[in-house]
């Protein structure tokens, strides 16, 4: 390794140095998913249902692309992080439900 | 990983990892989150619930405003990839562009908080407060919480950047930066969420 500390492109290769690349491919997605959102629901009135439809899978989308990129889900041994975000969302679930059920039927 | 290269003074490859410390961090940081879930589940699941029950105070529709709510998105998601920067520079050890990154990802982190003490202060004048409606009580309490996160996490980062200039990069720093960071993507997805839930679908009706 050099003096200054820096990673030749020798080490970087052998070591698999992620780029910026994919991240900023995360960003843009990410982006397009939130303006889609507030487009659908600046644009007025479509149909309550259907905005209701874009708002959810938009947002799951962007969930699931922060998680595998910027949290590094995707990458190799991640299964125990996998497992922890999953089983709280599973409670989240119940939750959710619960409280719907308790407070609307 | 090839130990030759690890002389004394050198930083390894992943250097987070690197120590069995800095790997049972990372393993509890992730139950830590797993709980994190639940608990924002709570709020949400609570706000969800009474997001209807508005008495006589202001009707979601008319309170909400879109722009302010978009710039507050974009700033946080900007954060978050200013904070991806980051641990791409801890990955090559450079310090100072590290820093940079970690400066930039709090001043985001800032202008996100100070926008948001400006909305609660316009909703409070337009009669949207703490006890007016049960949507109002889970409202204040779930952004609130959120917001809460970010300024800890700014408090946290800025304290990561005076170690960092004490200390330097090793492997006893690394998996601080590594986790605030993580931290700081989670506060962004919890952001998705809130978006979504509490100022889309309340404008929606």
């Amino acid at each position: 390794m050099a003096s200054n500390h820096s990673v030749s492109g020798e080490e970087a290769k052998r070591h698999k140095l992620e780029g910026p690349q994919k991240h900023i491919v995360a960003f843009v997605l990410s982006l397009a998913l939130t303006i889609i959102a507030f487009a659908a629901v600046a644009a007025g009135e479509i149909n309550t249902t259907f905005t209701y439809i874009i708002l959810v899978v938009m947002a799951l989308i962007q969930v699931f692309v922060q998680l595998a990129f910027w949290m590094h889900m995707k990458d190799r041994g991640h299964l125990f992080p996998i497992i922890c975000i999953l089983s709280g969302v599973f409670v989240v679930f119940a939750m959710v439900i619960m409280a719907v059920y308790w407070v609307w039927w | 990983m090839s130990a030759h290269q690890h002389v004394e003074g050198h930083l390894p490859h992943e250097p987070e990892k690197a120590t069995l410390e800095g790997r049972n961090k990372v393993l509890g940081f992730w139950i830590f989150l797993g709980a994190e879930v639940v608990l924002f589940g709570t709020l949400f699941s609570a706000f969800i619930a009474l997001r209807h029950q508005v008495l006589d105070g202001p009707h979601p529709s008319h309170l909400f405003e879109l722009p302010m709510v978009f710039a507050a998105t974009m700033i946080l998601l900007t954060s978050s990839l200013m904070s991806v920067f980051a641990v791409q520079a801890m990955h090559r050890n450079k310090m100072k562009a590290l820093i940079g990154w970690l400066f930039v990802t709090i001043i985001l982190g800032l202008a996100f908080l100070g926008l948001e003490i400006y909305e609660f202060n316009t909703y409070v004048s337009e009669g949207h407060k703490m006890n007016t409606s049960a949507f109002s009580s889970s409202f204040y309490t779930l952004v609130g919480f959120h917001g809460a996160h970010v300024a800890f996490g700014v408090l946290w980062i800025s304290l990561l950047i005076a170690q960092l200039f004490k200390k330097g990069l090793t492997v006893v720093t690394a998996p601080k930066i590594y986790l605030s960071m993580i931290y700081w993507h989670f506060i962004d997805v919890v952001w998705v969420f809130i978006f979504t839930v509490v100022y889309l679908m309340g404008k929606v009706g």
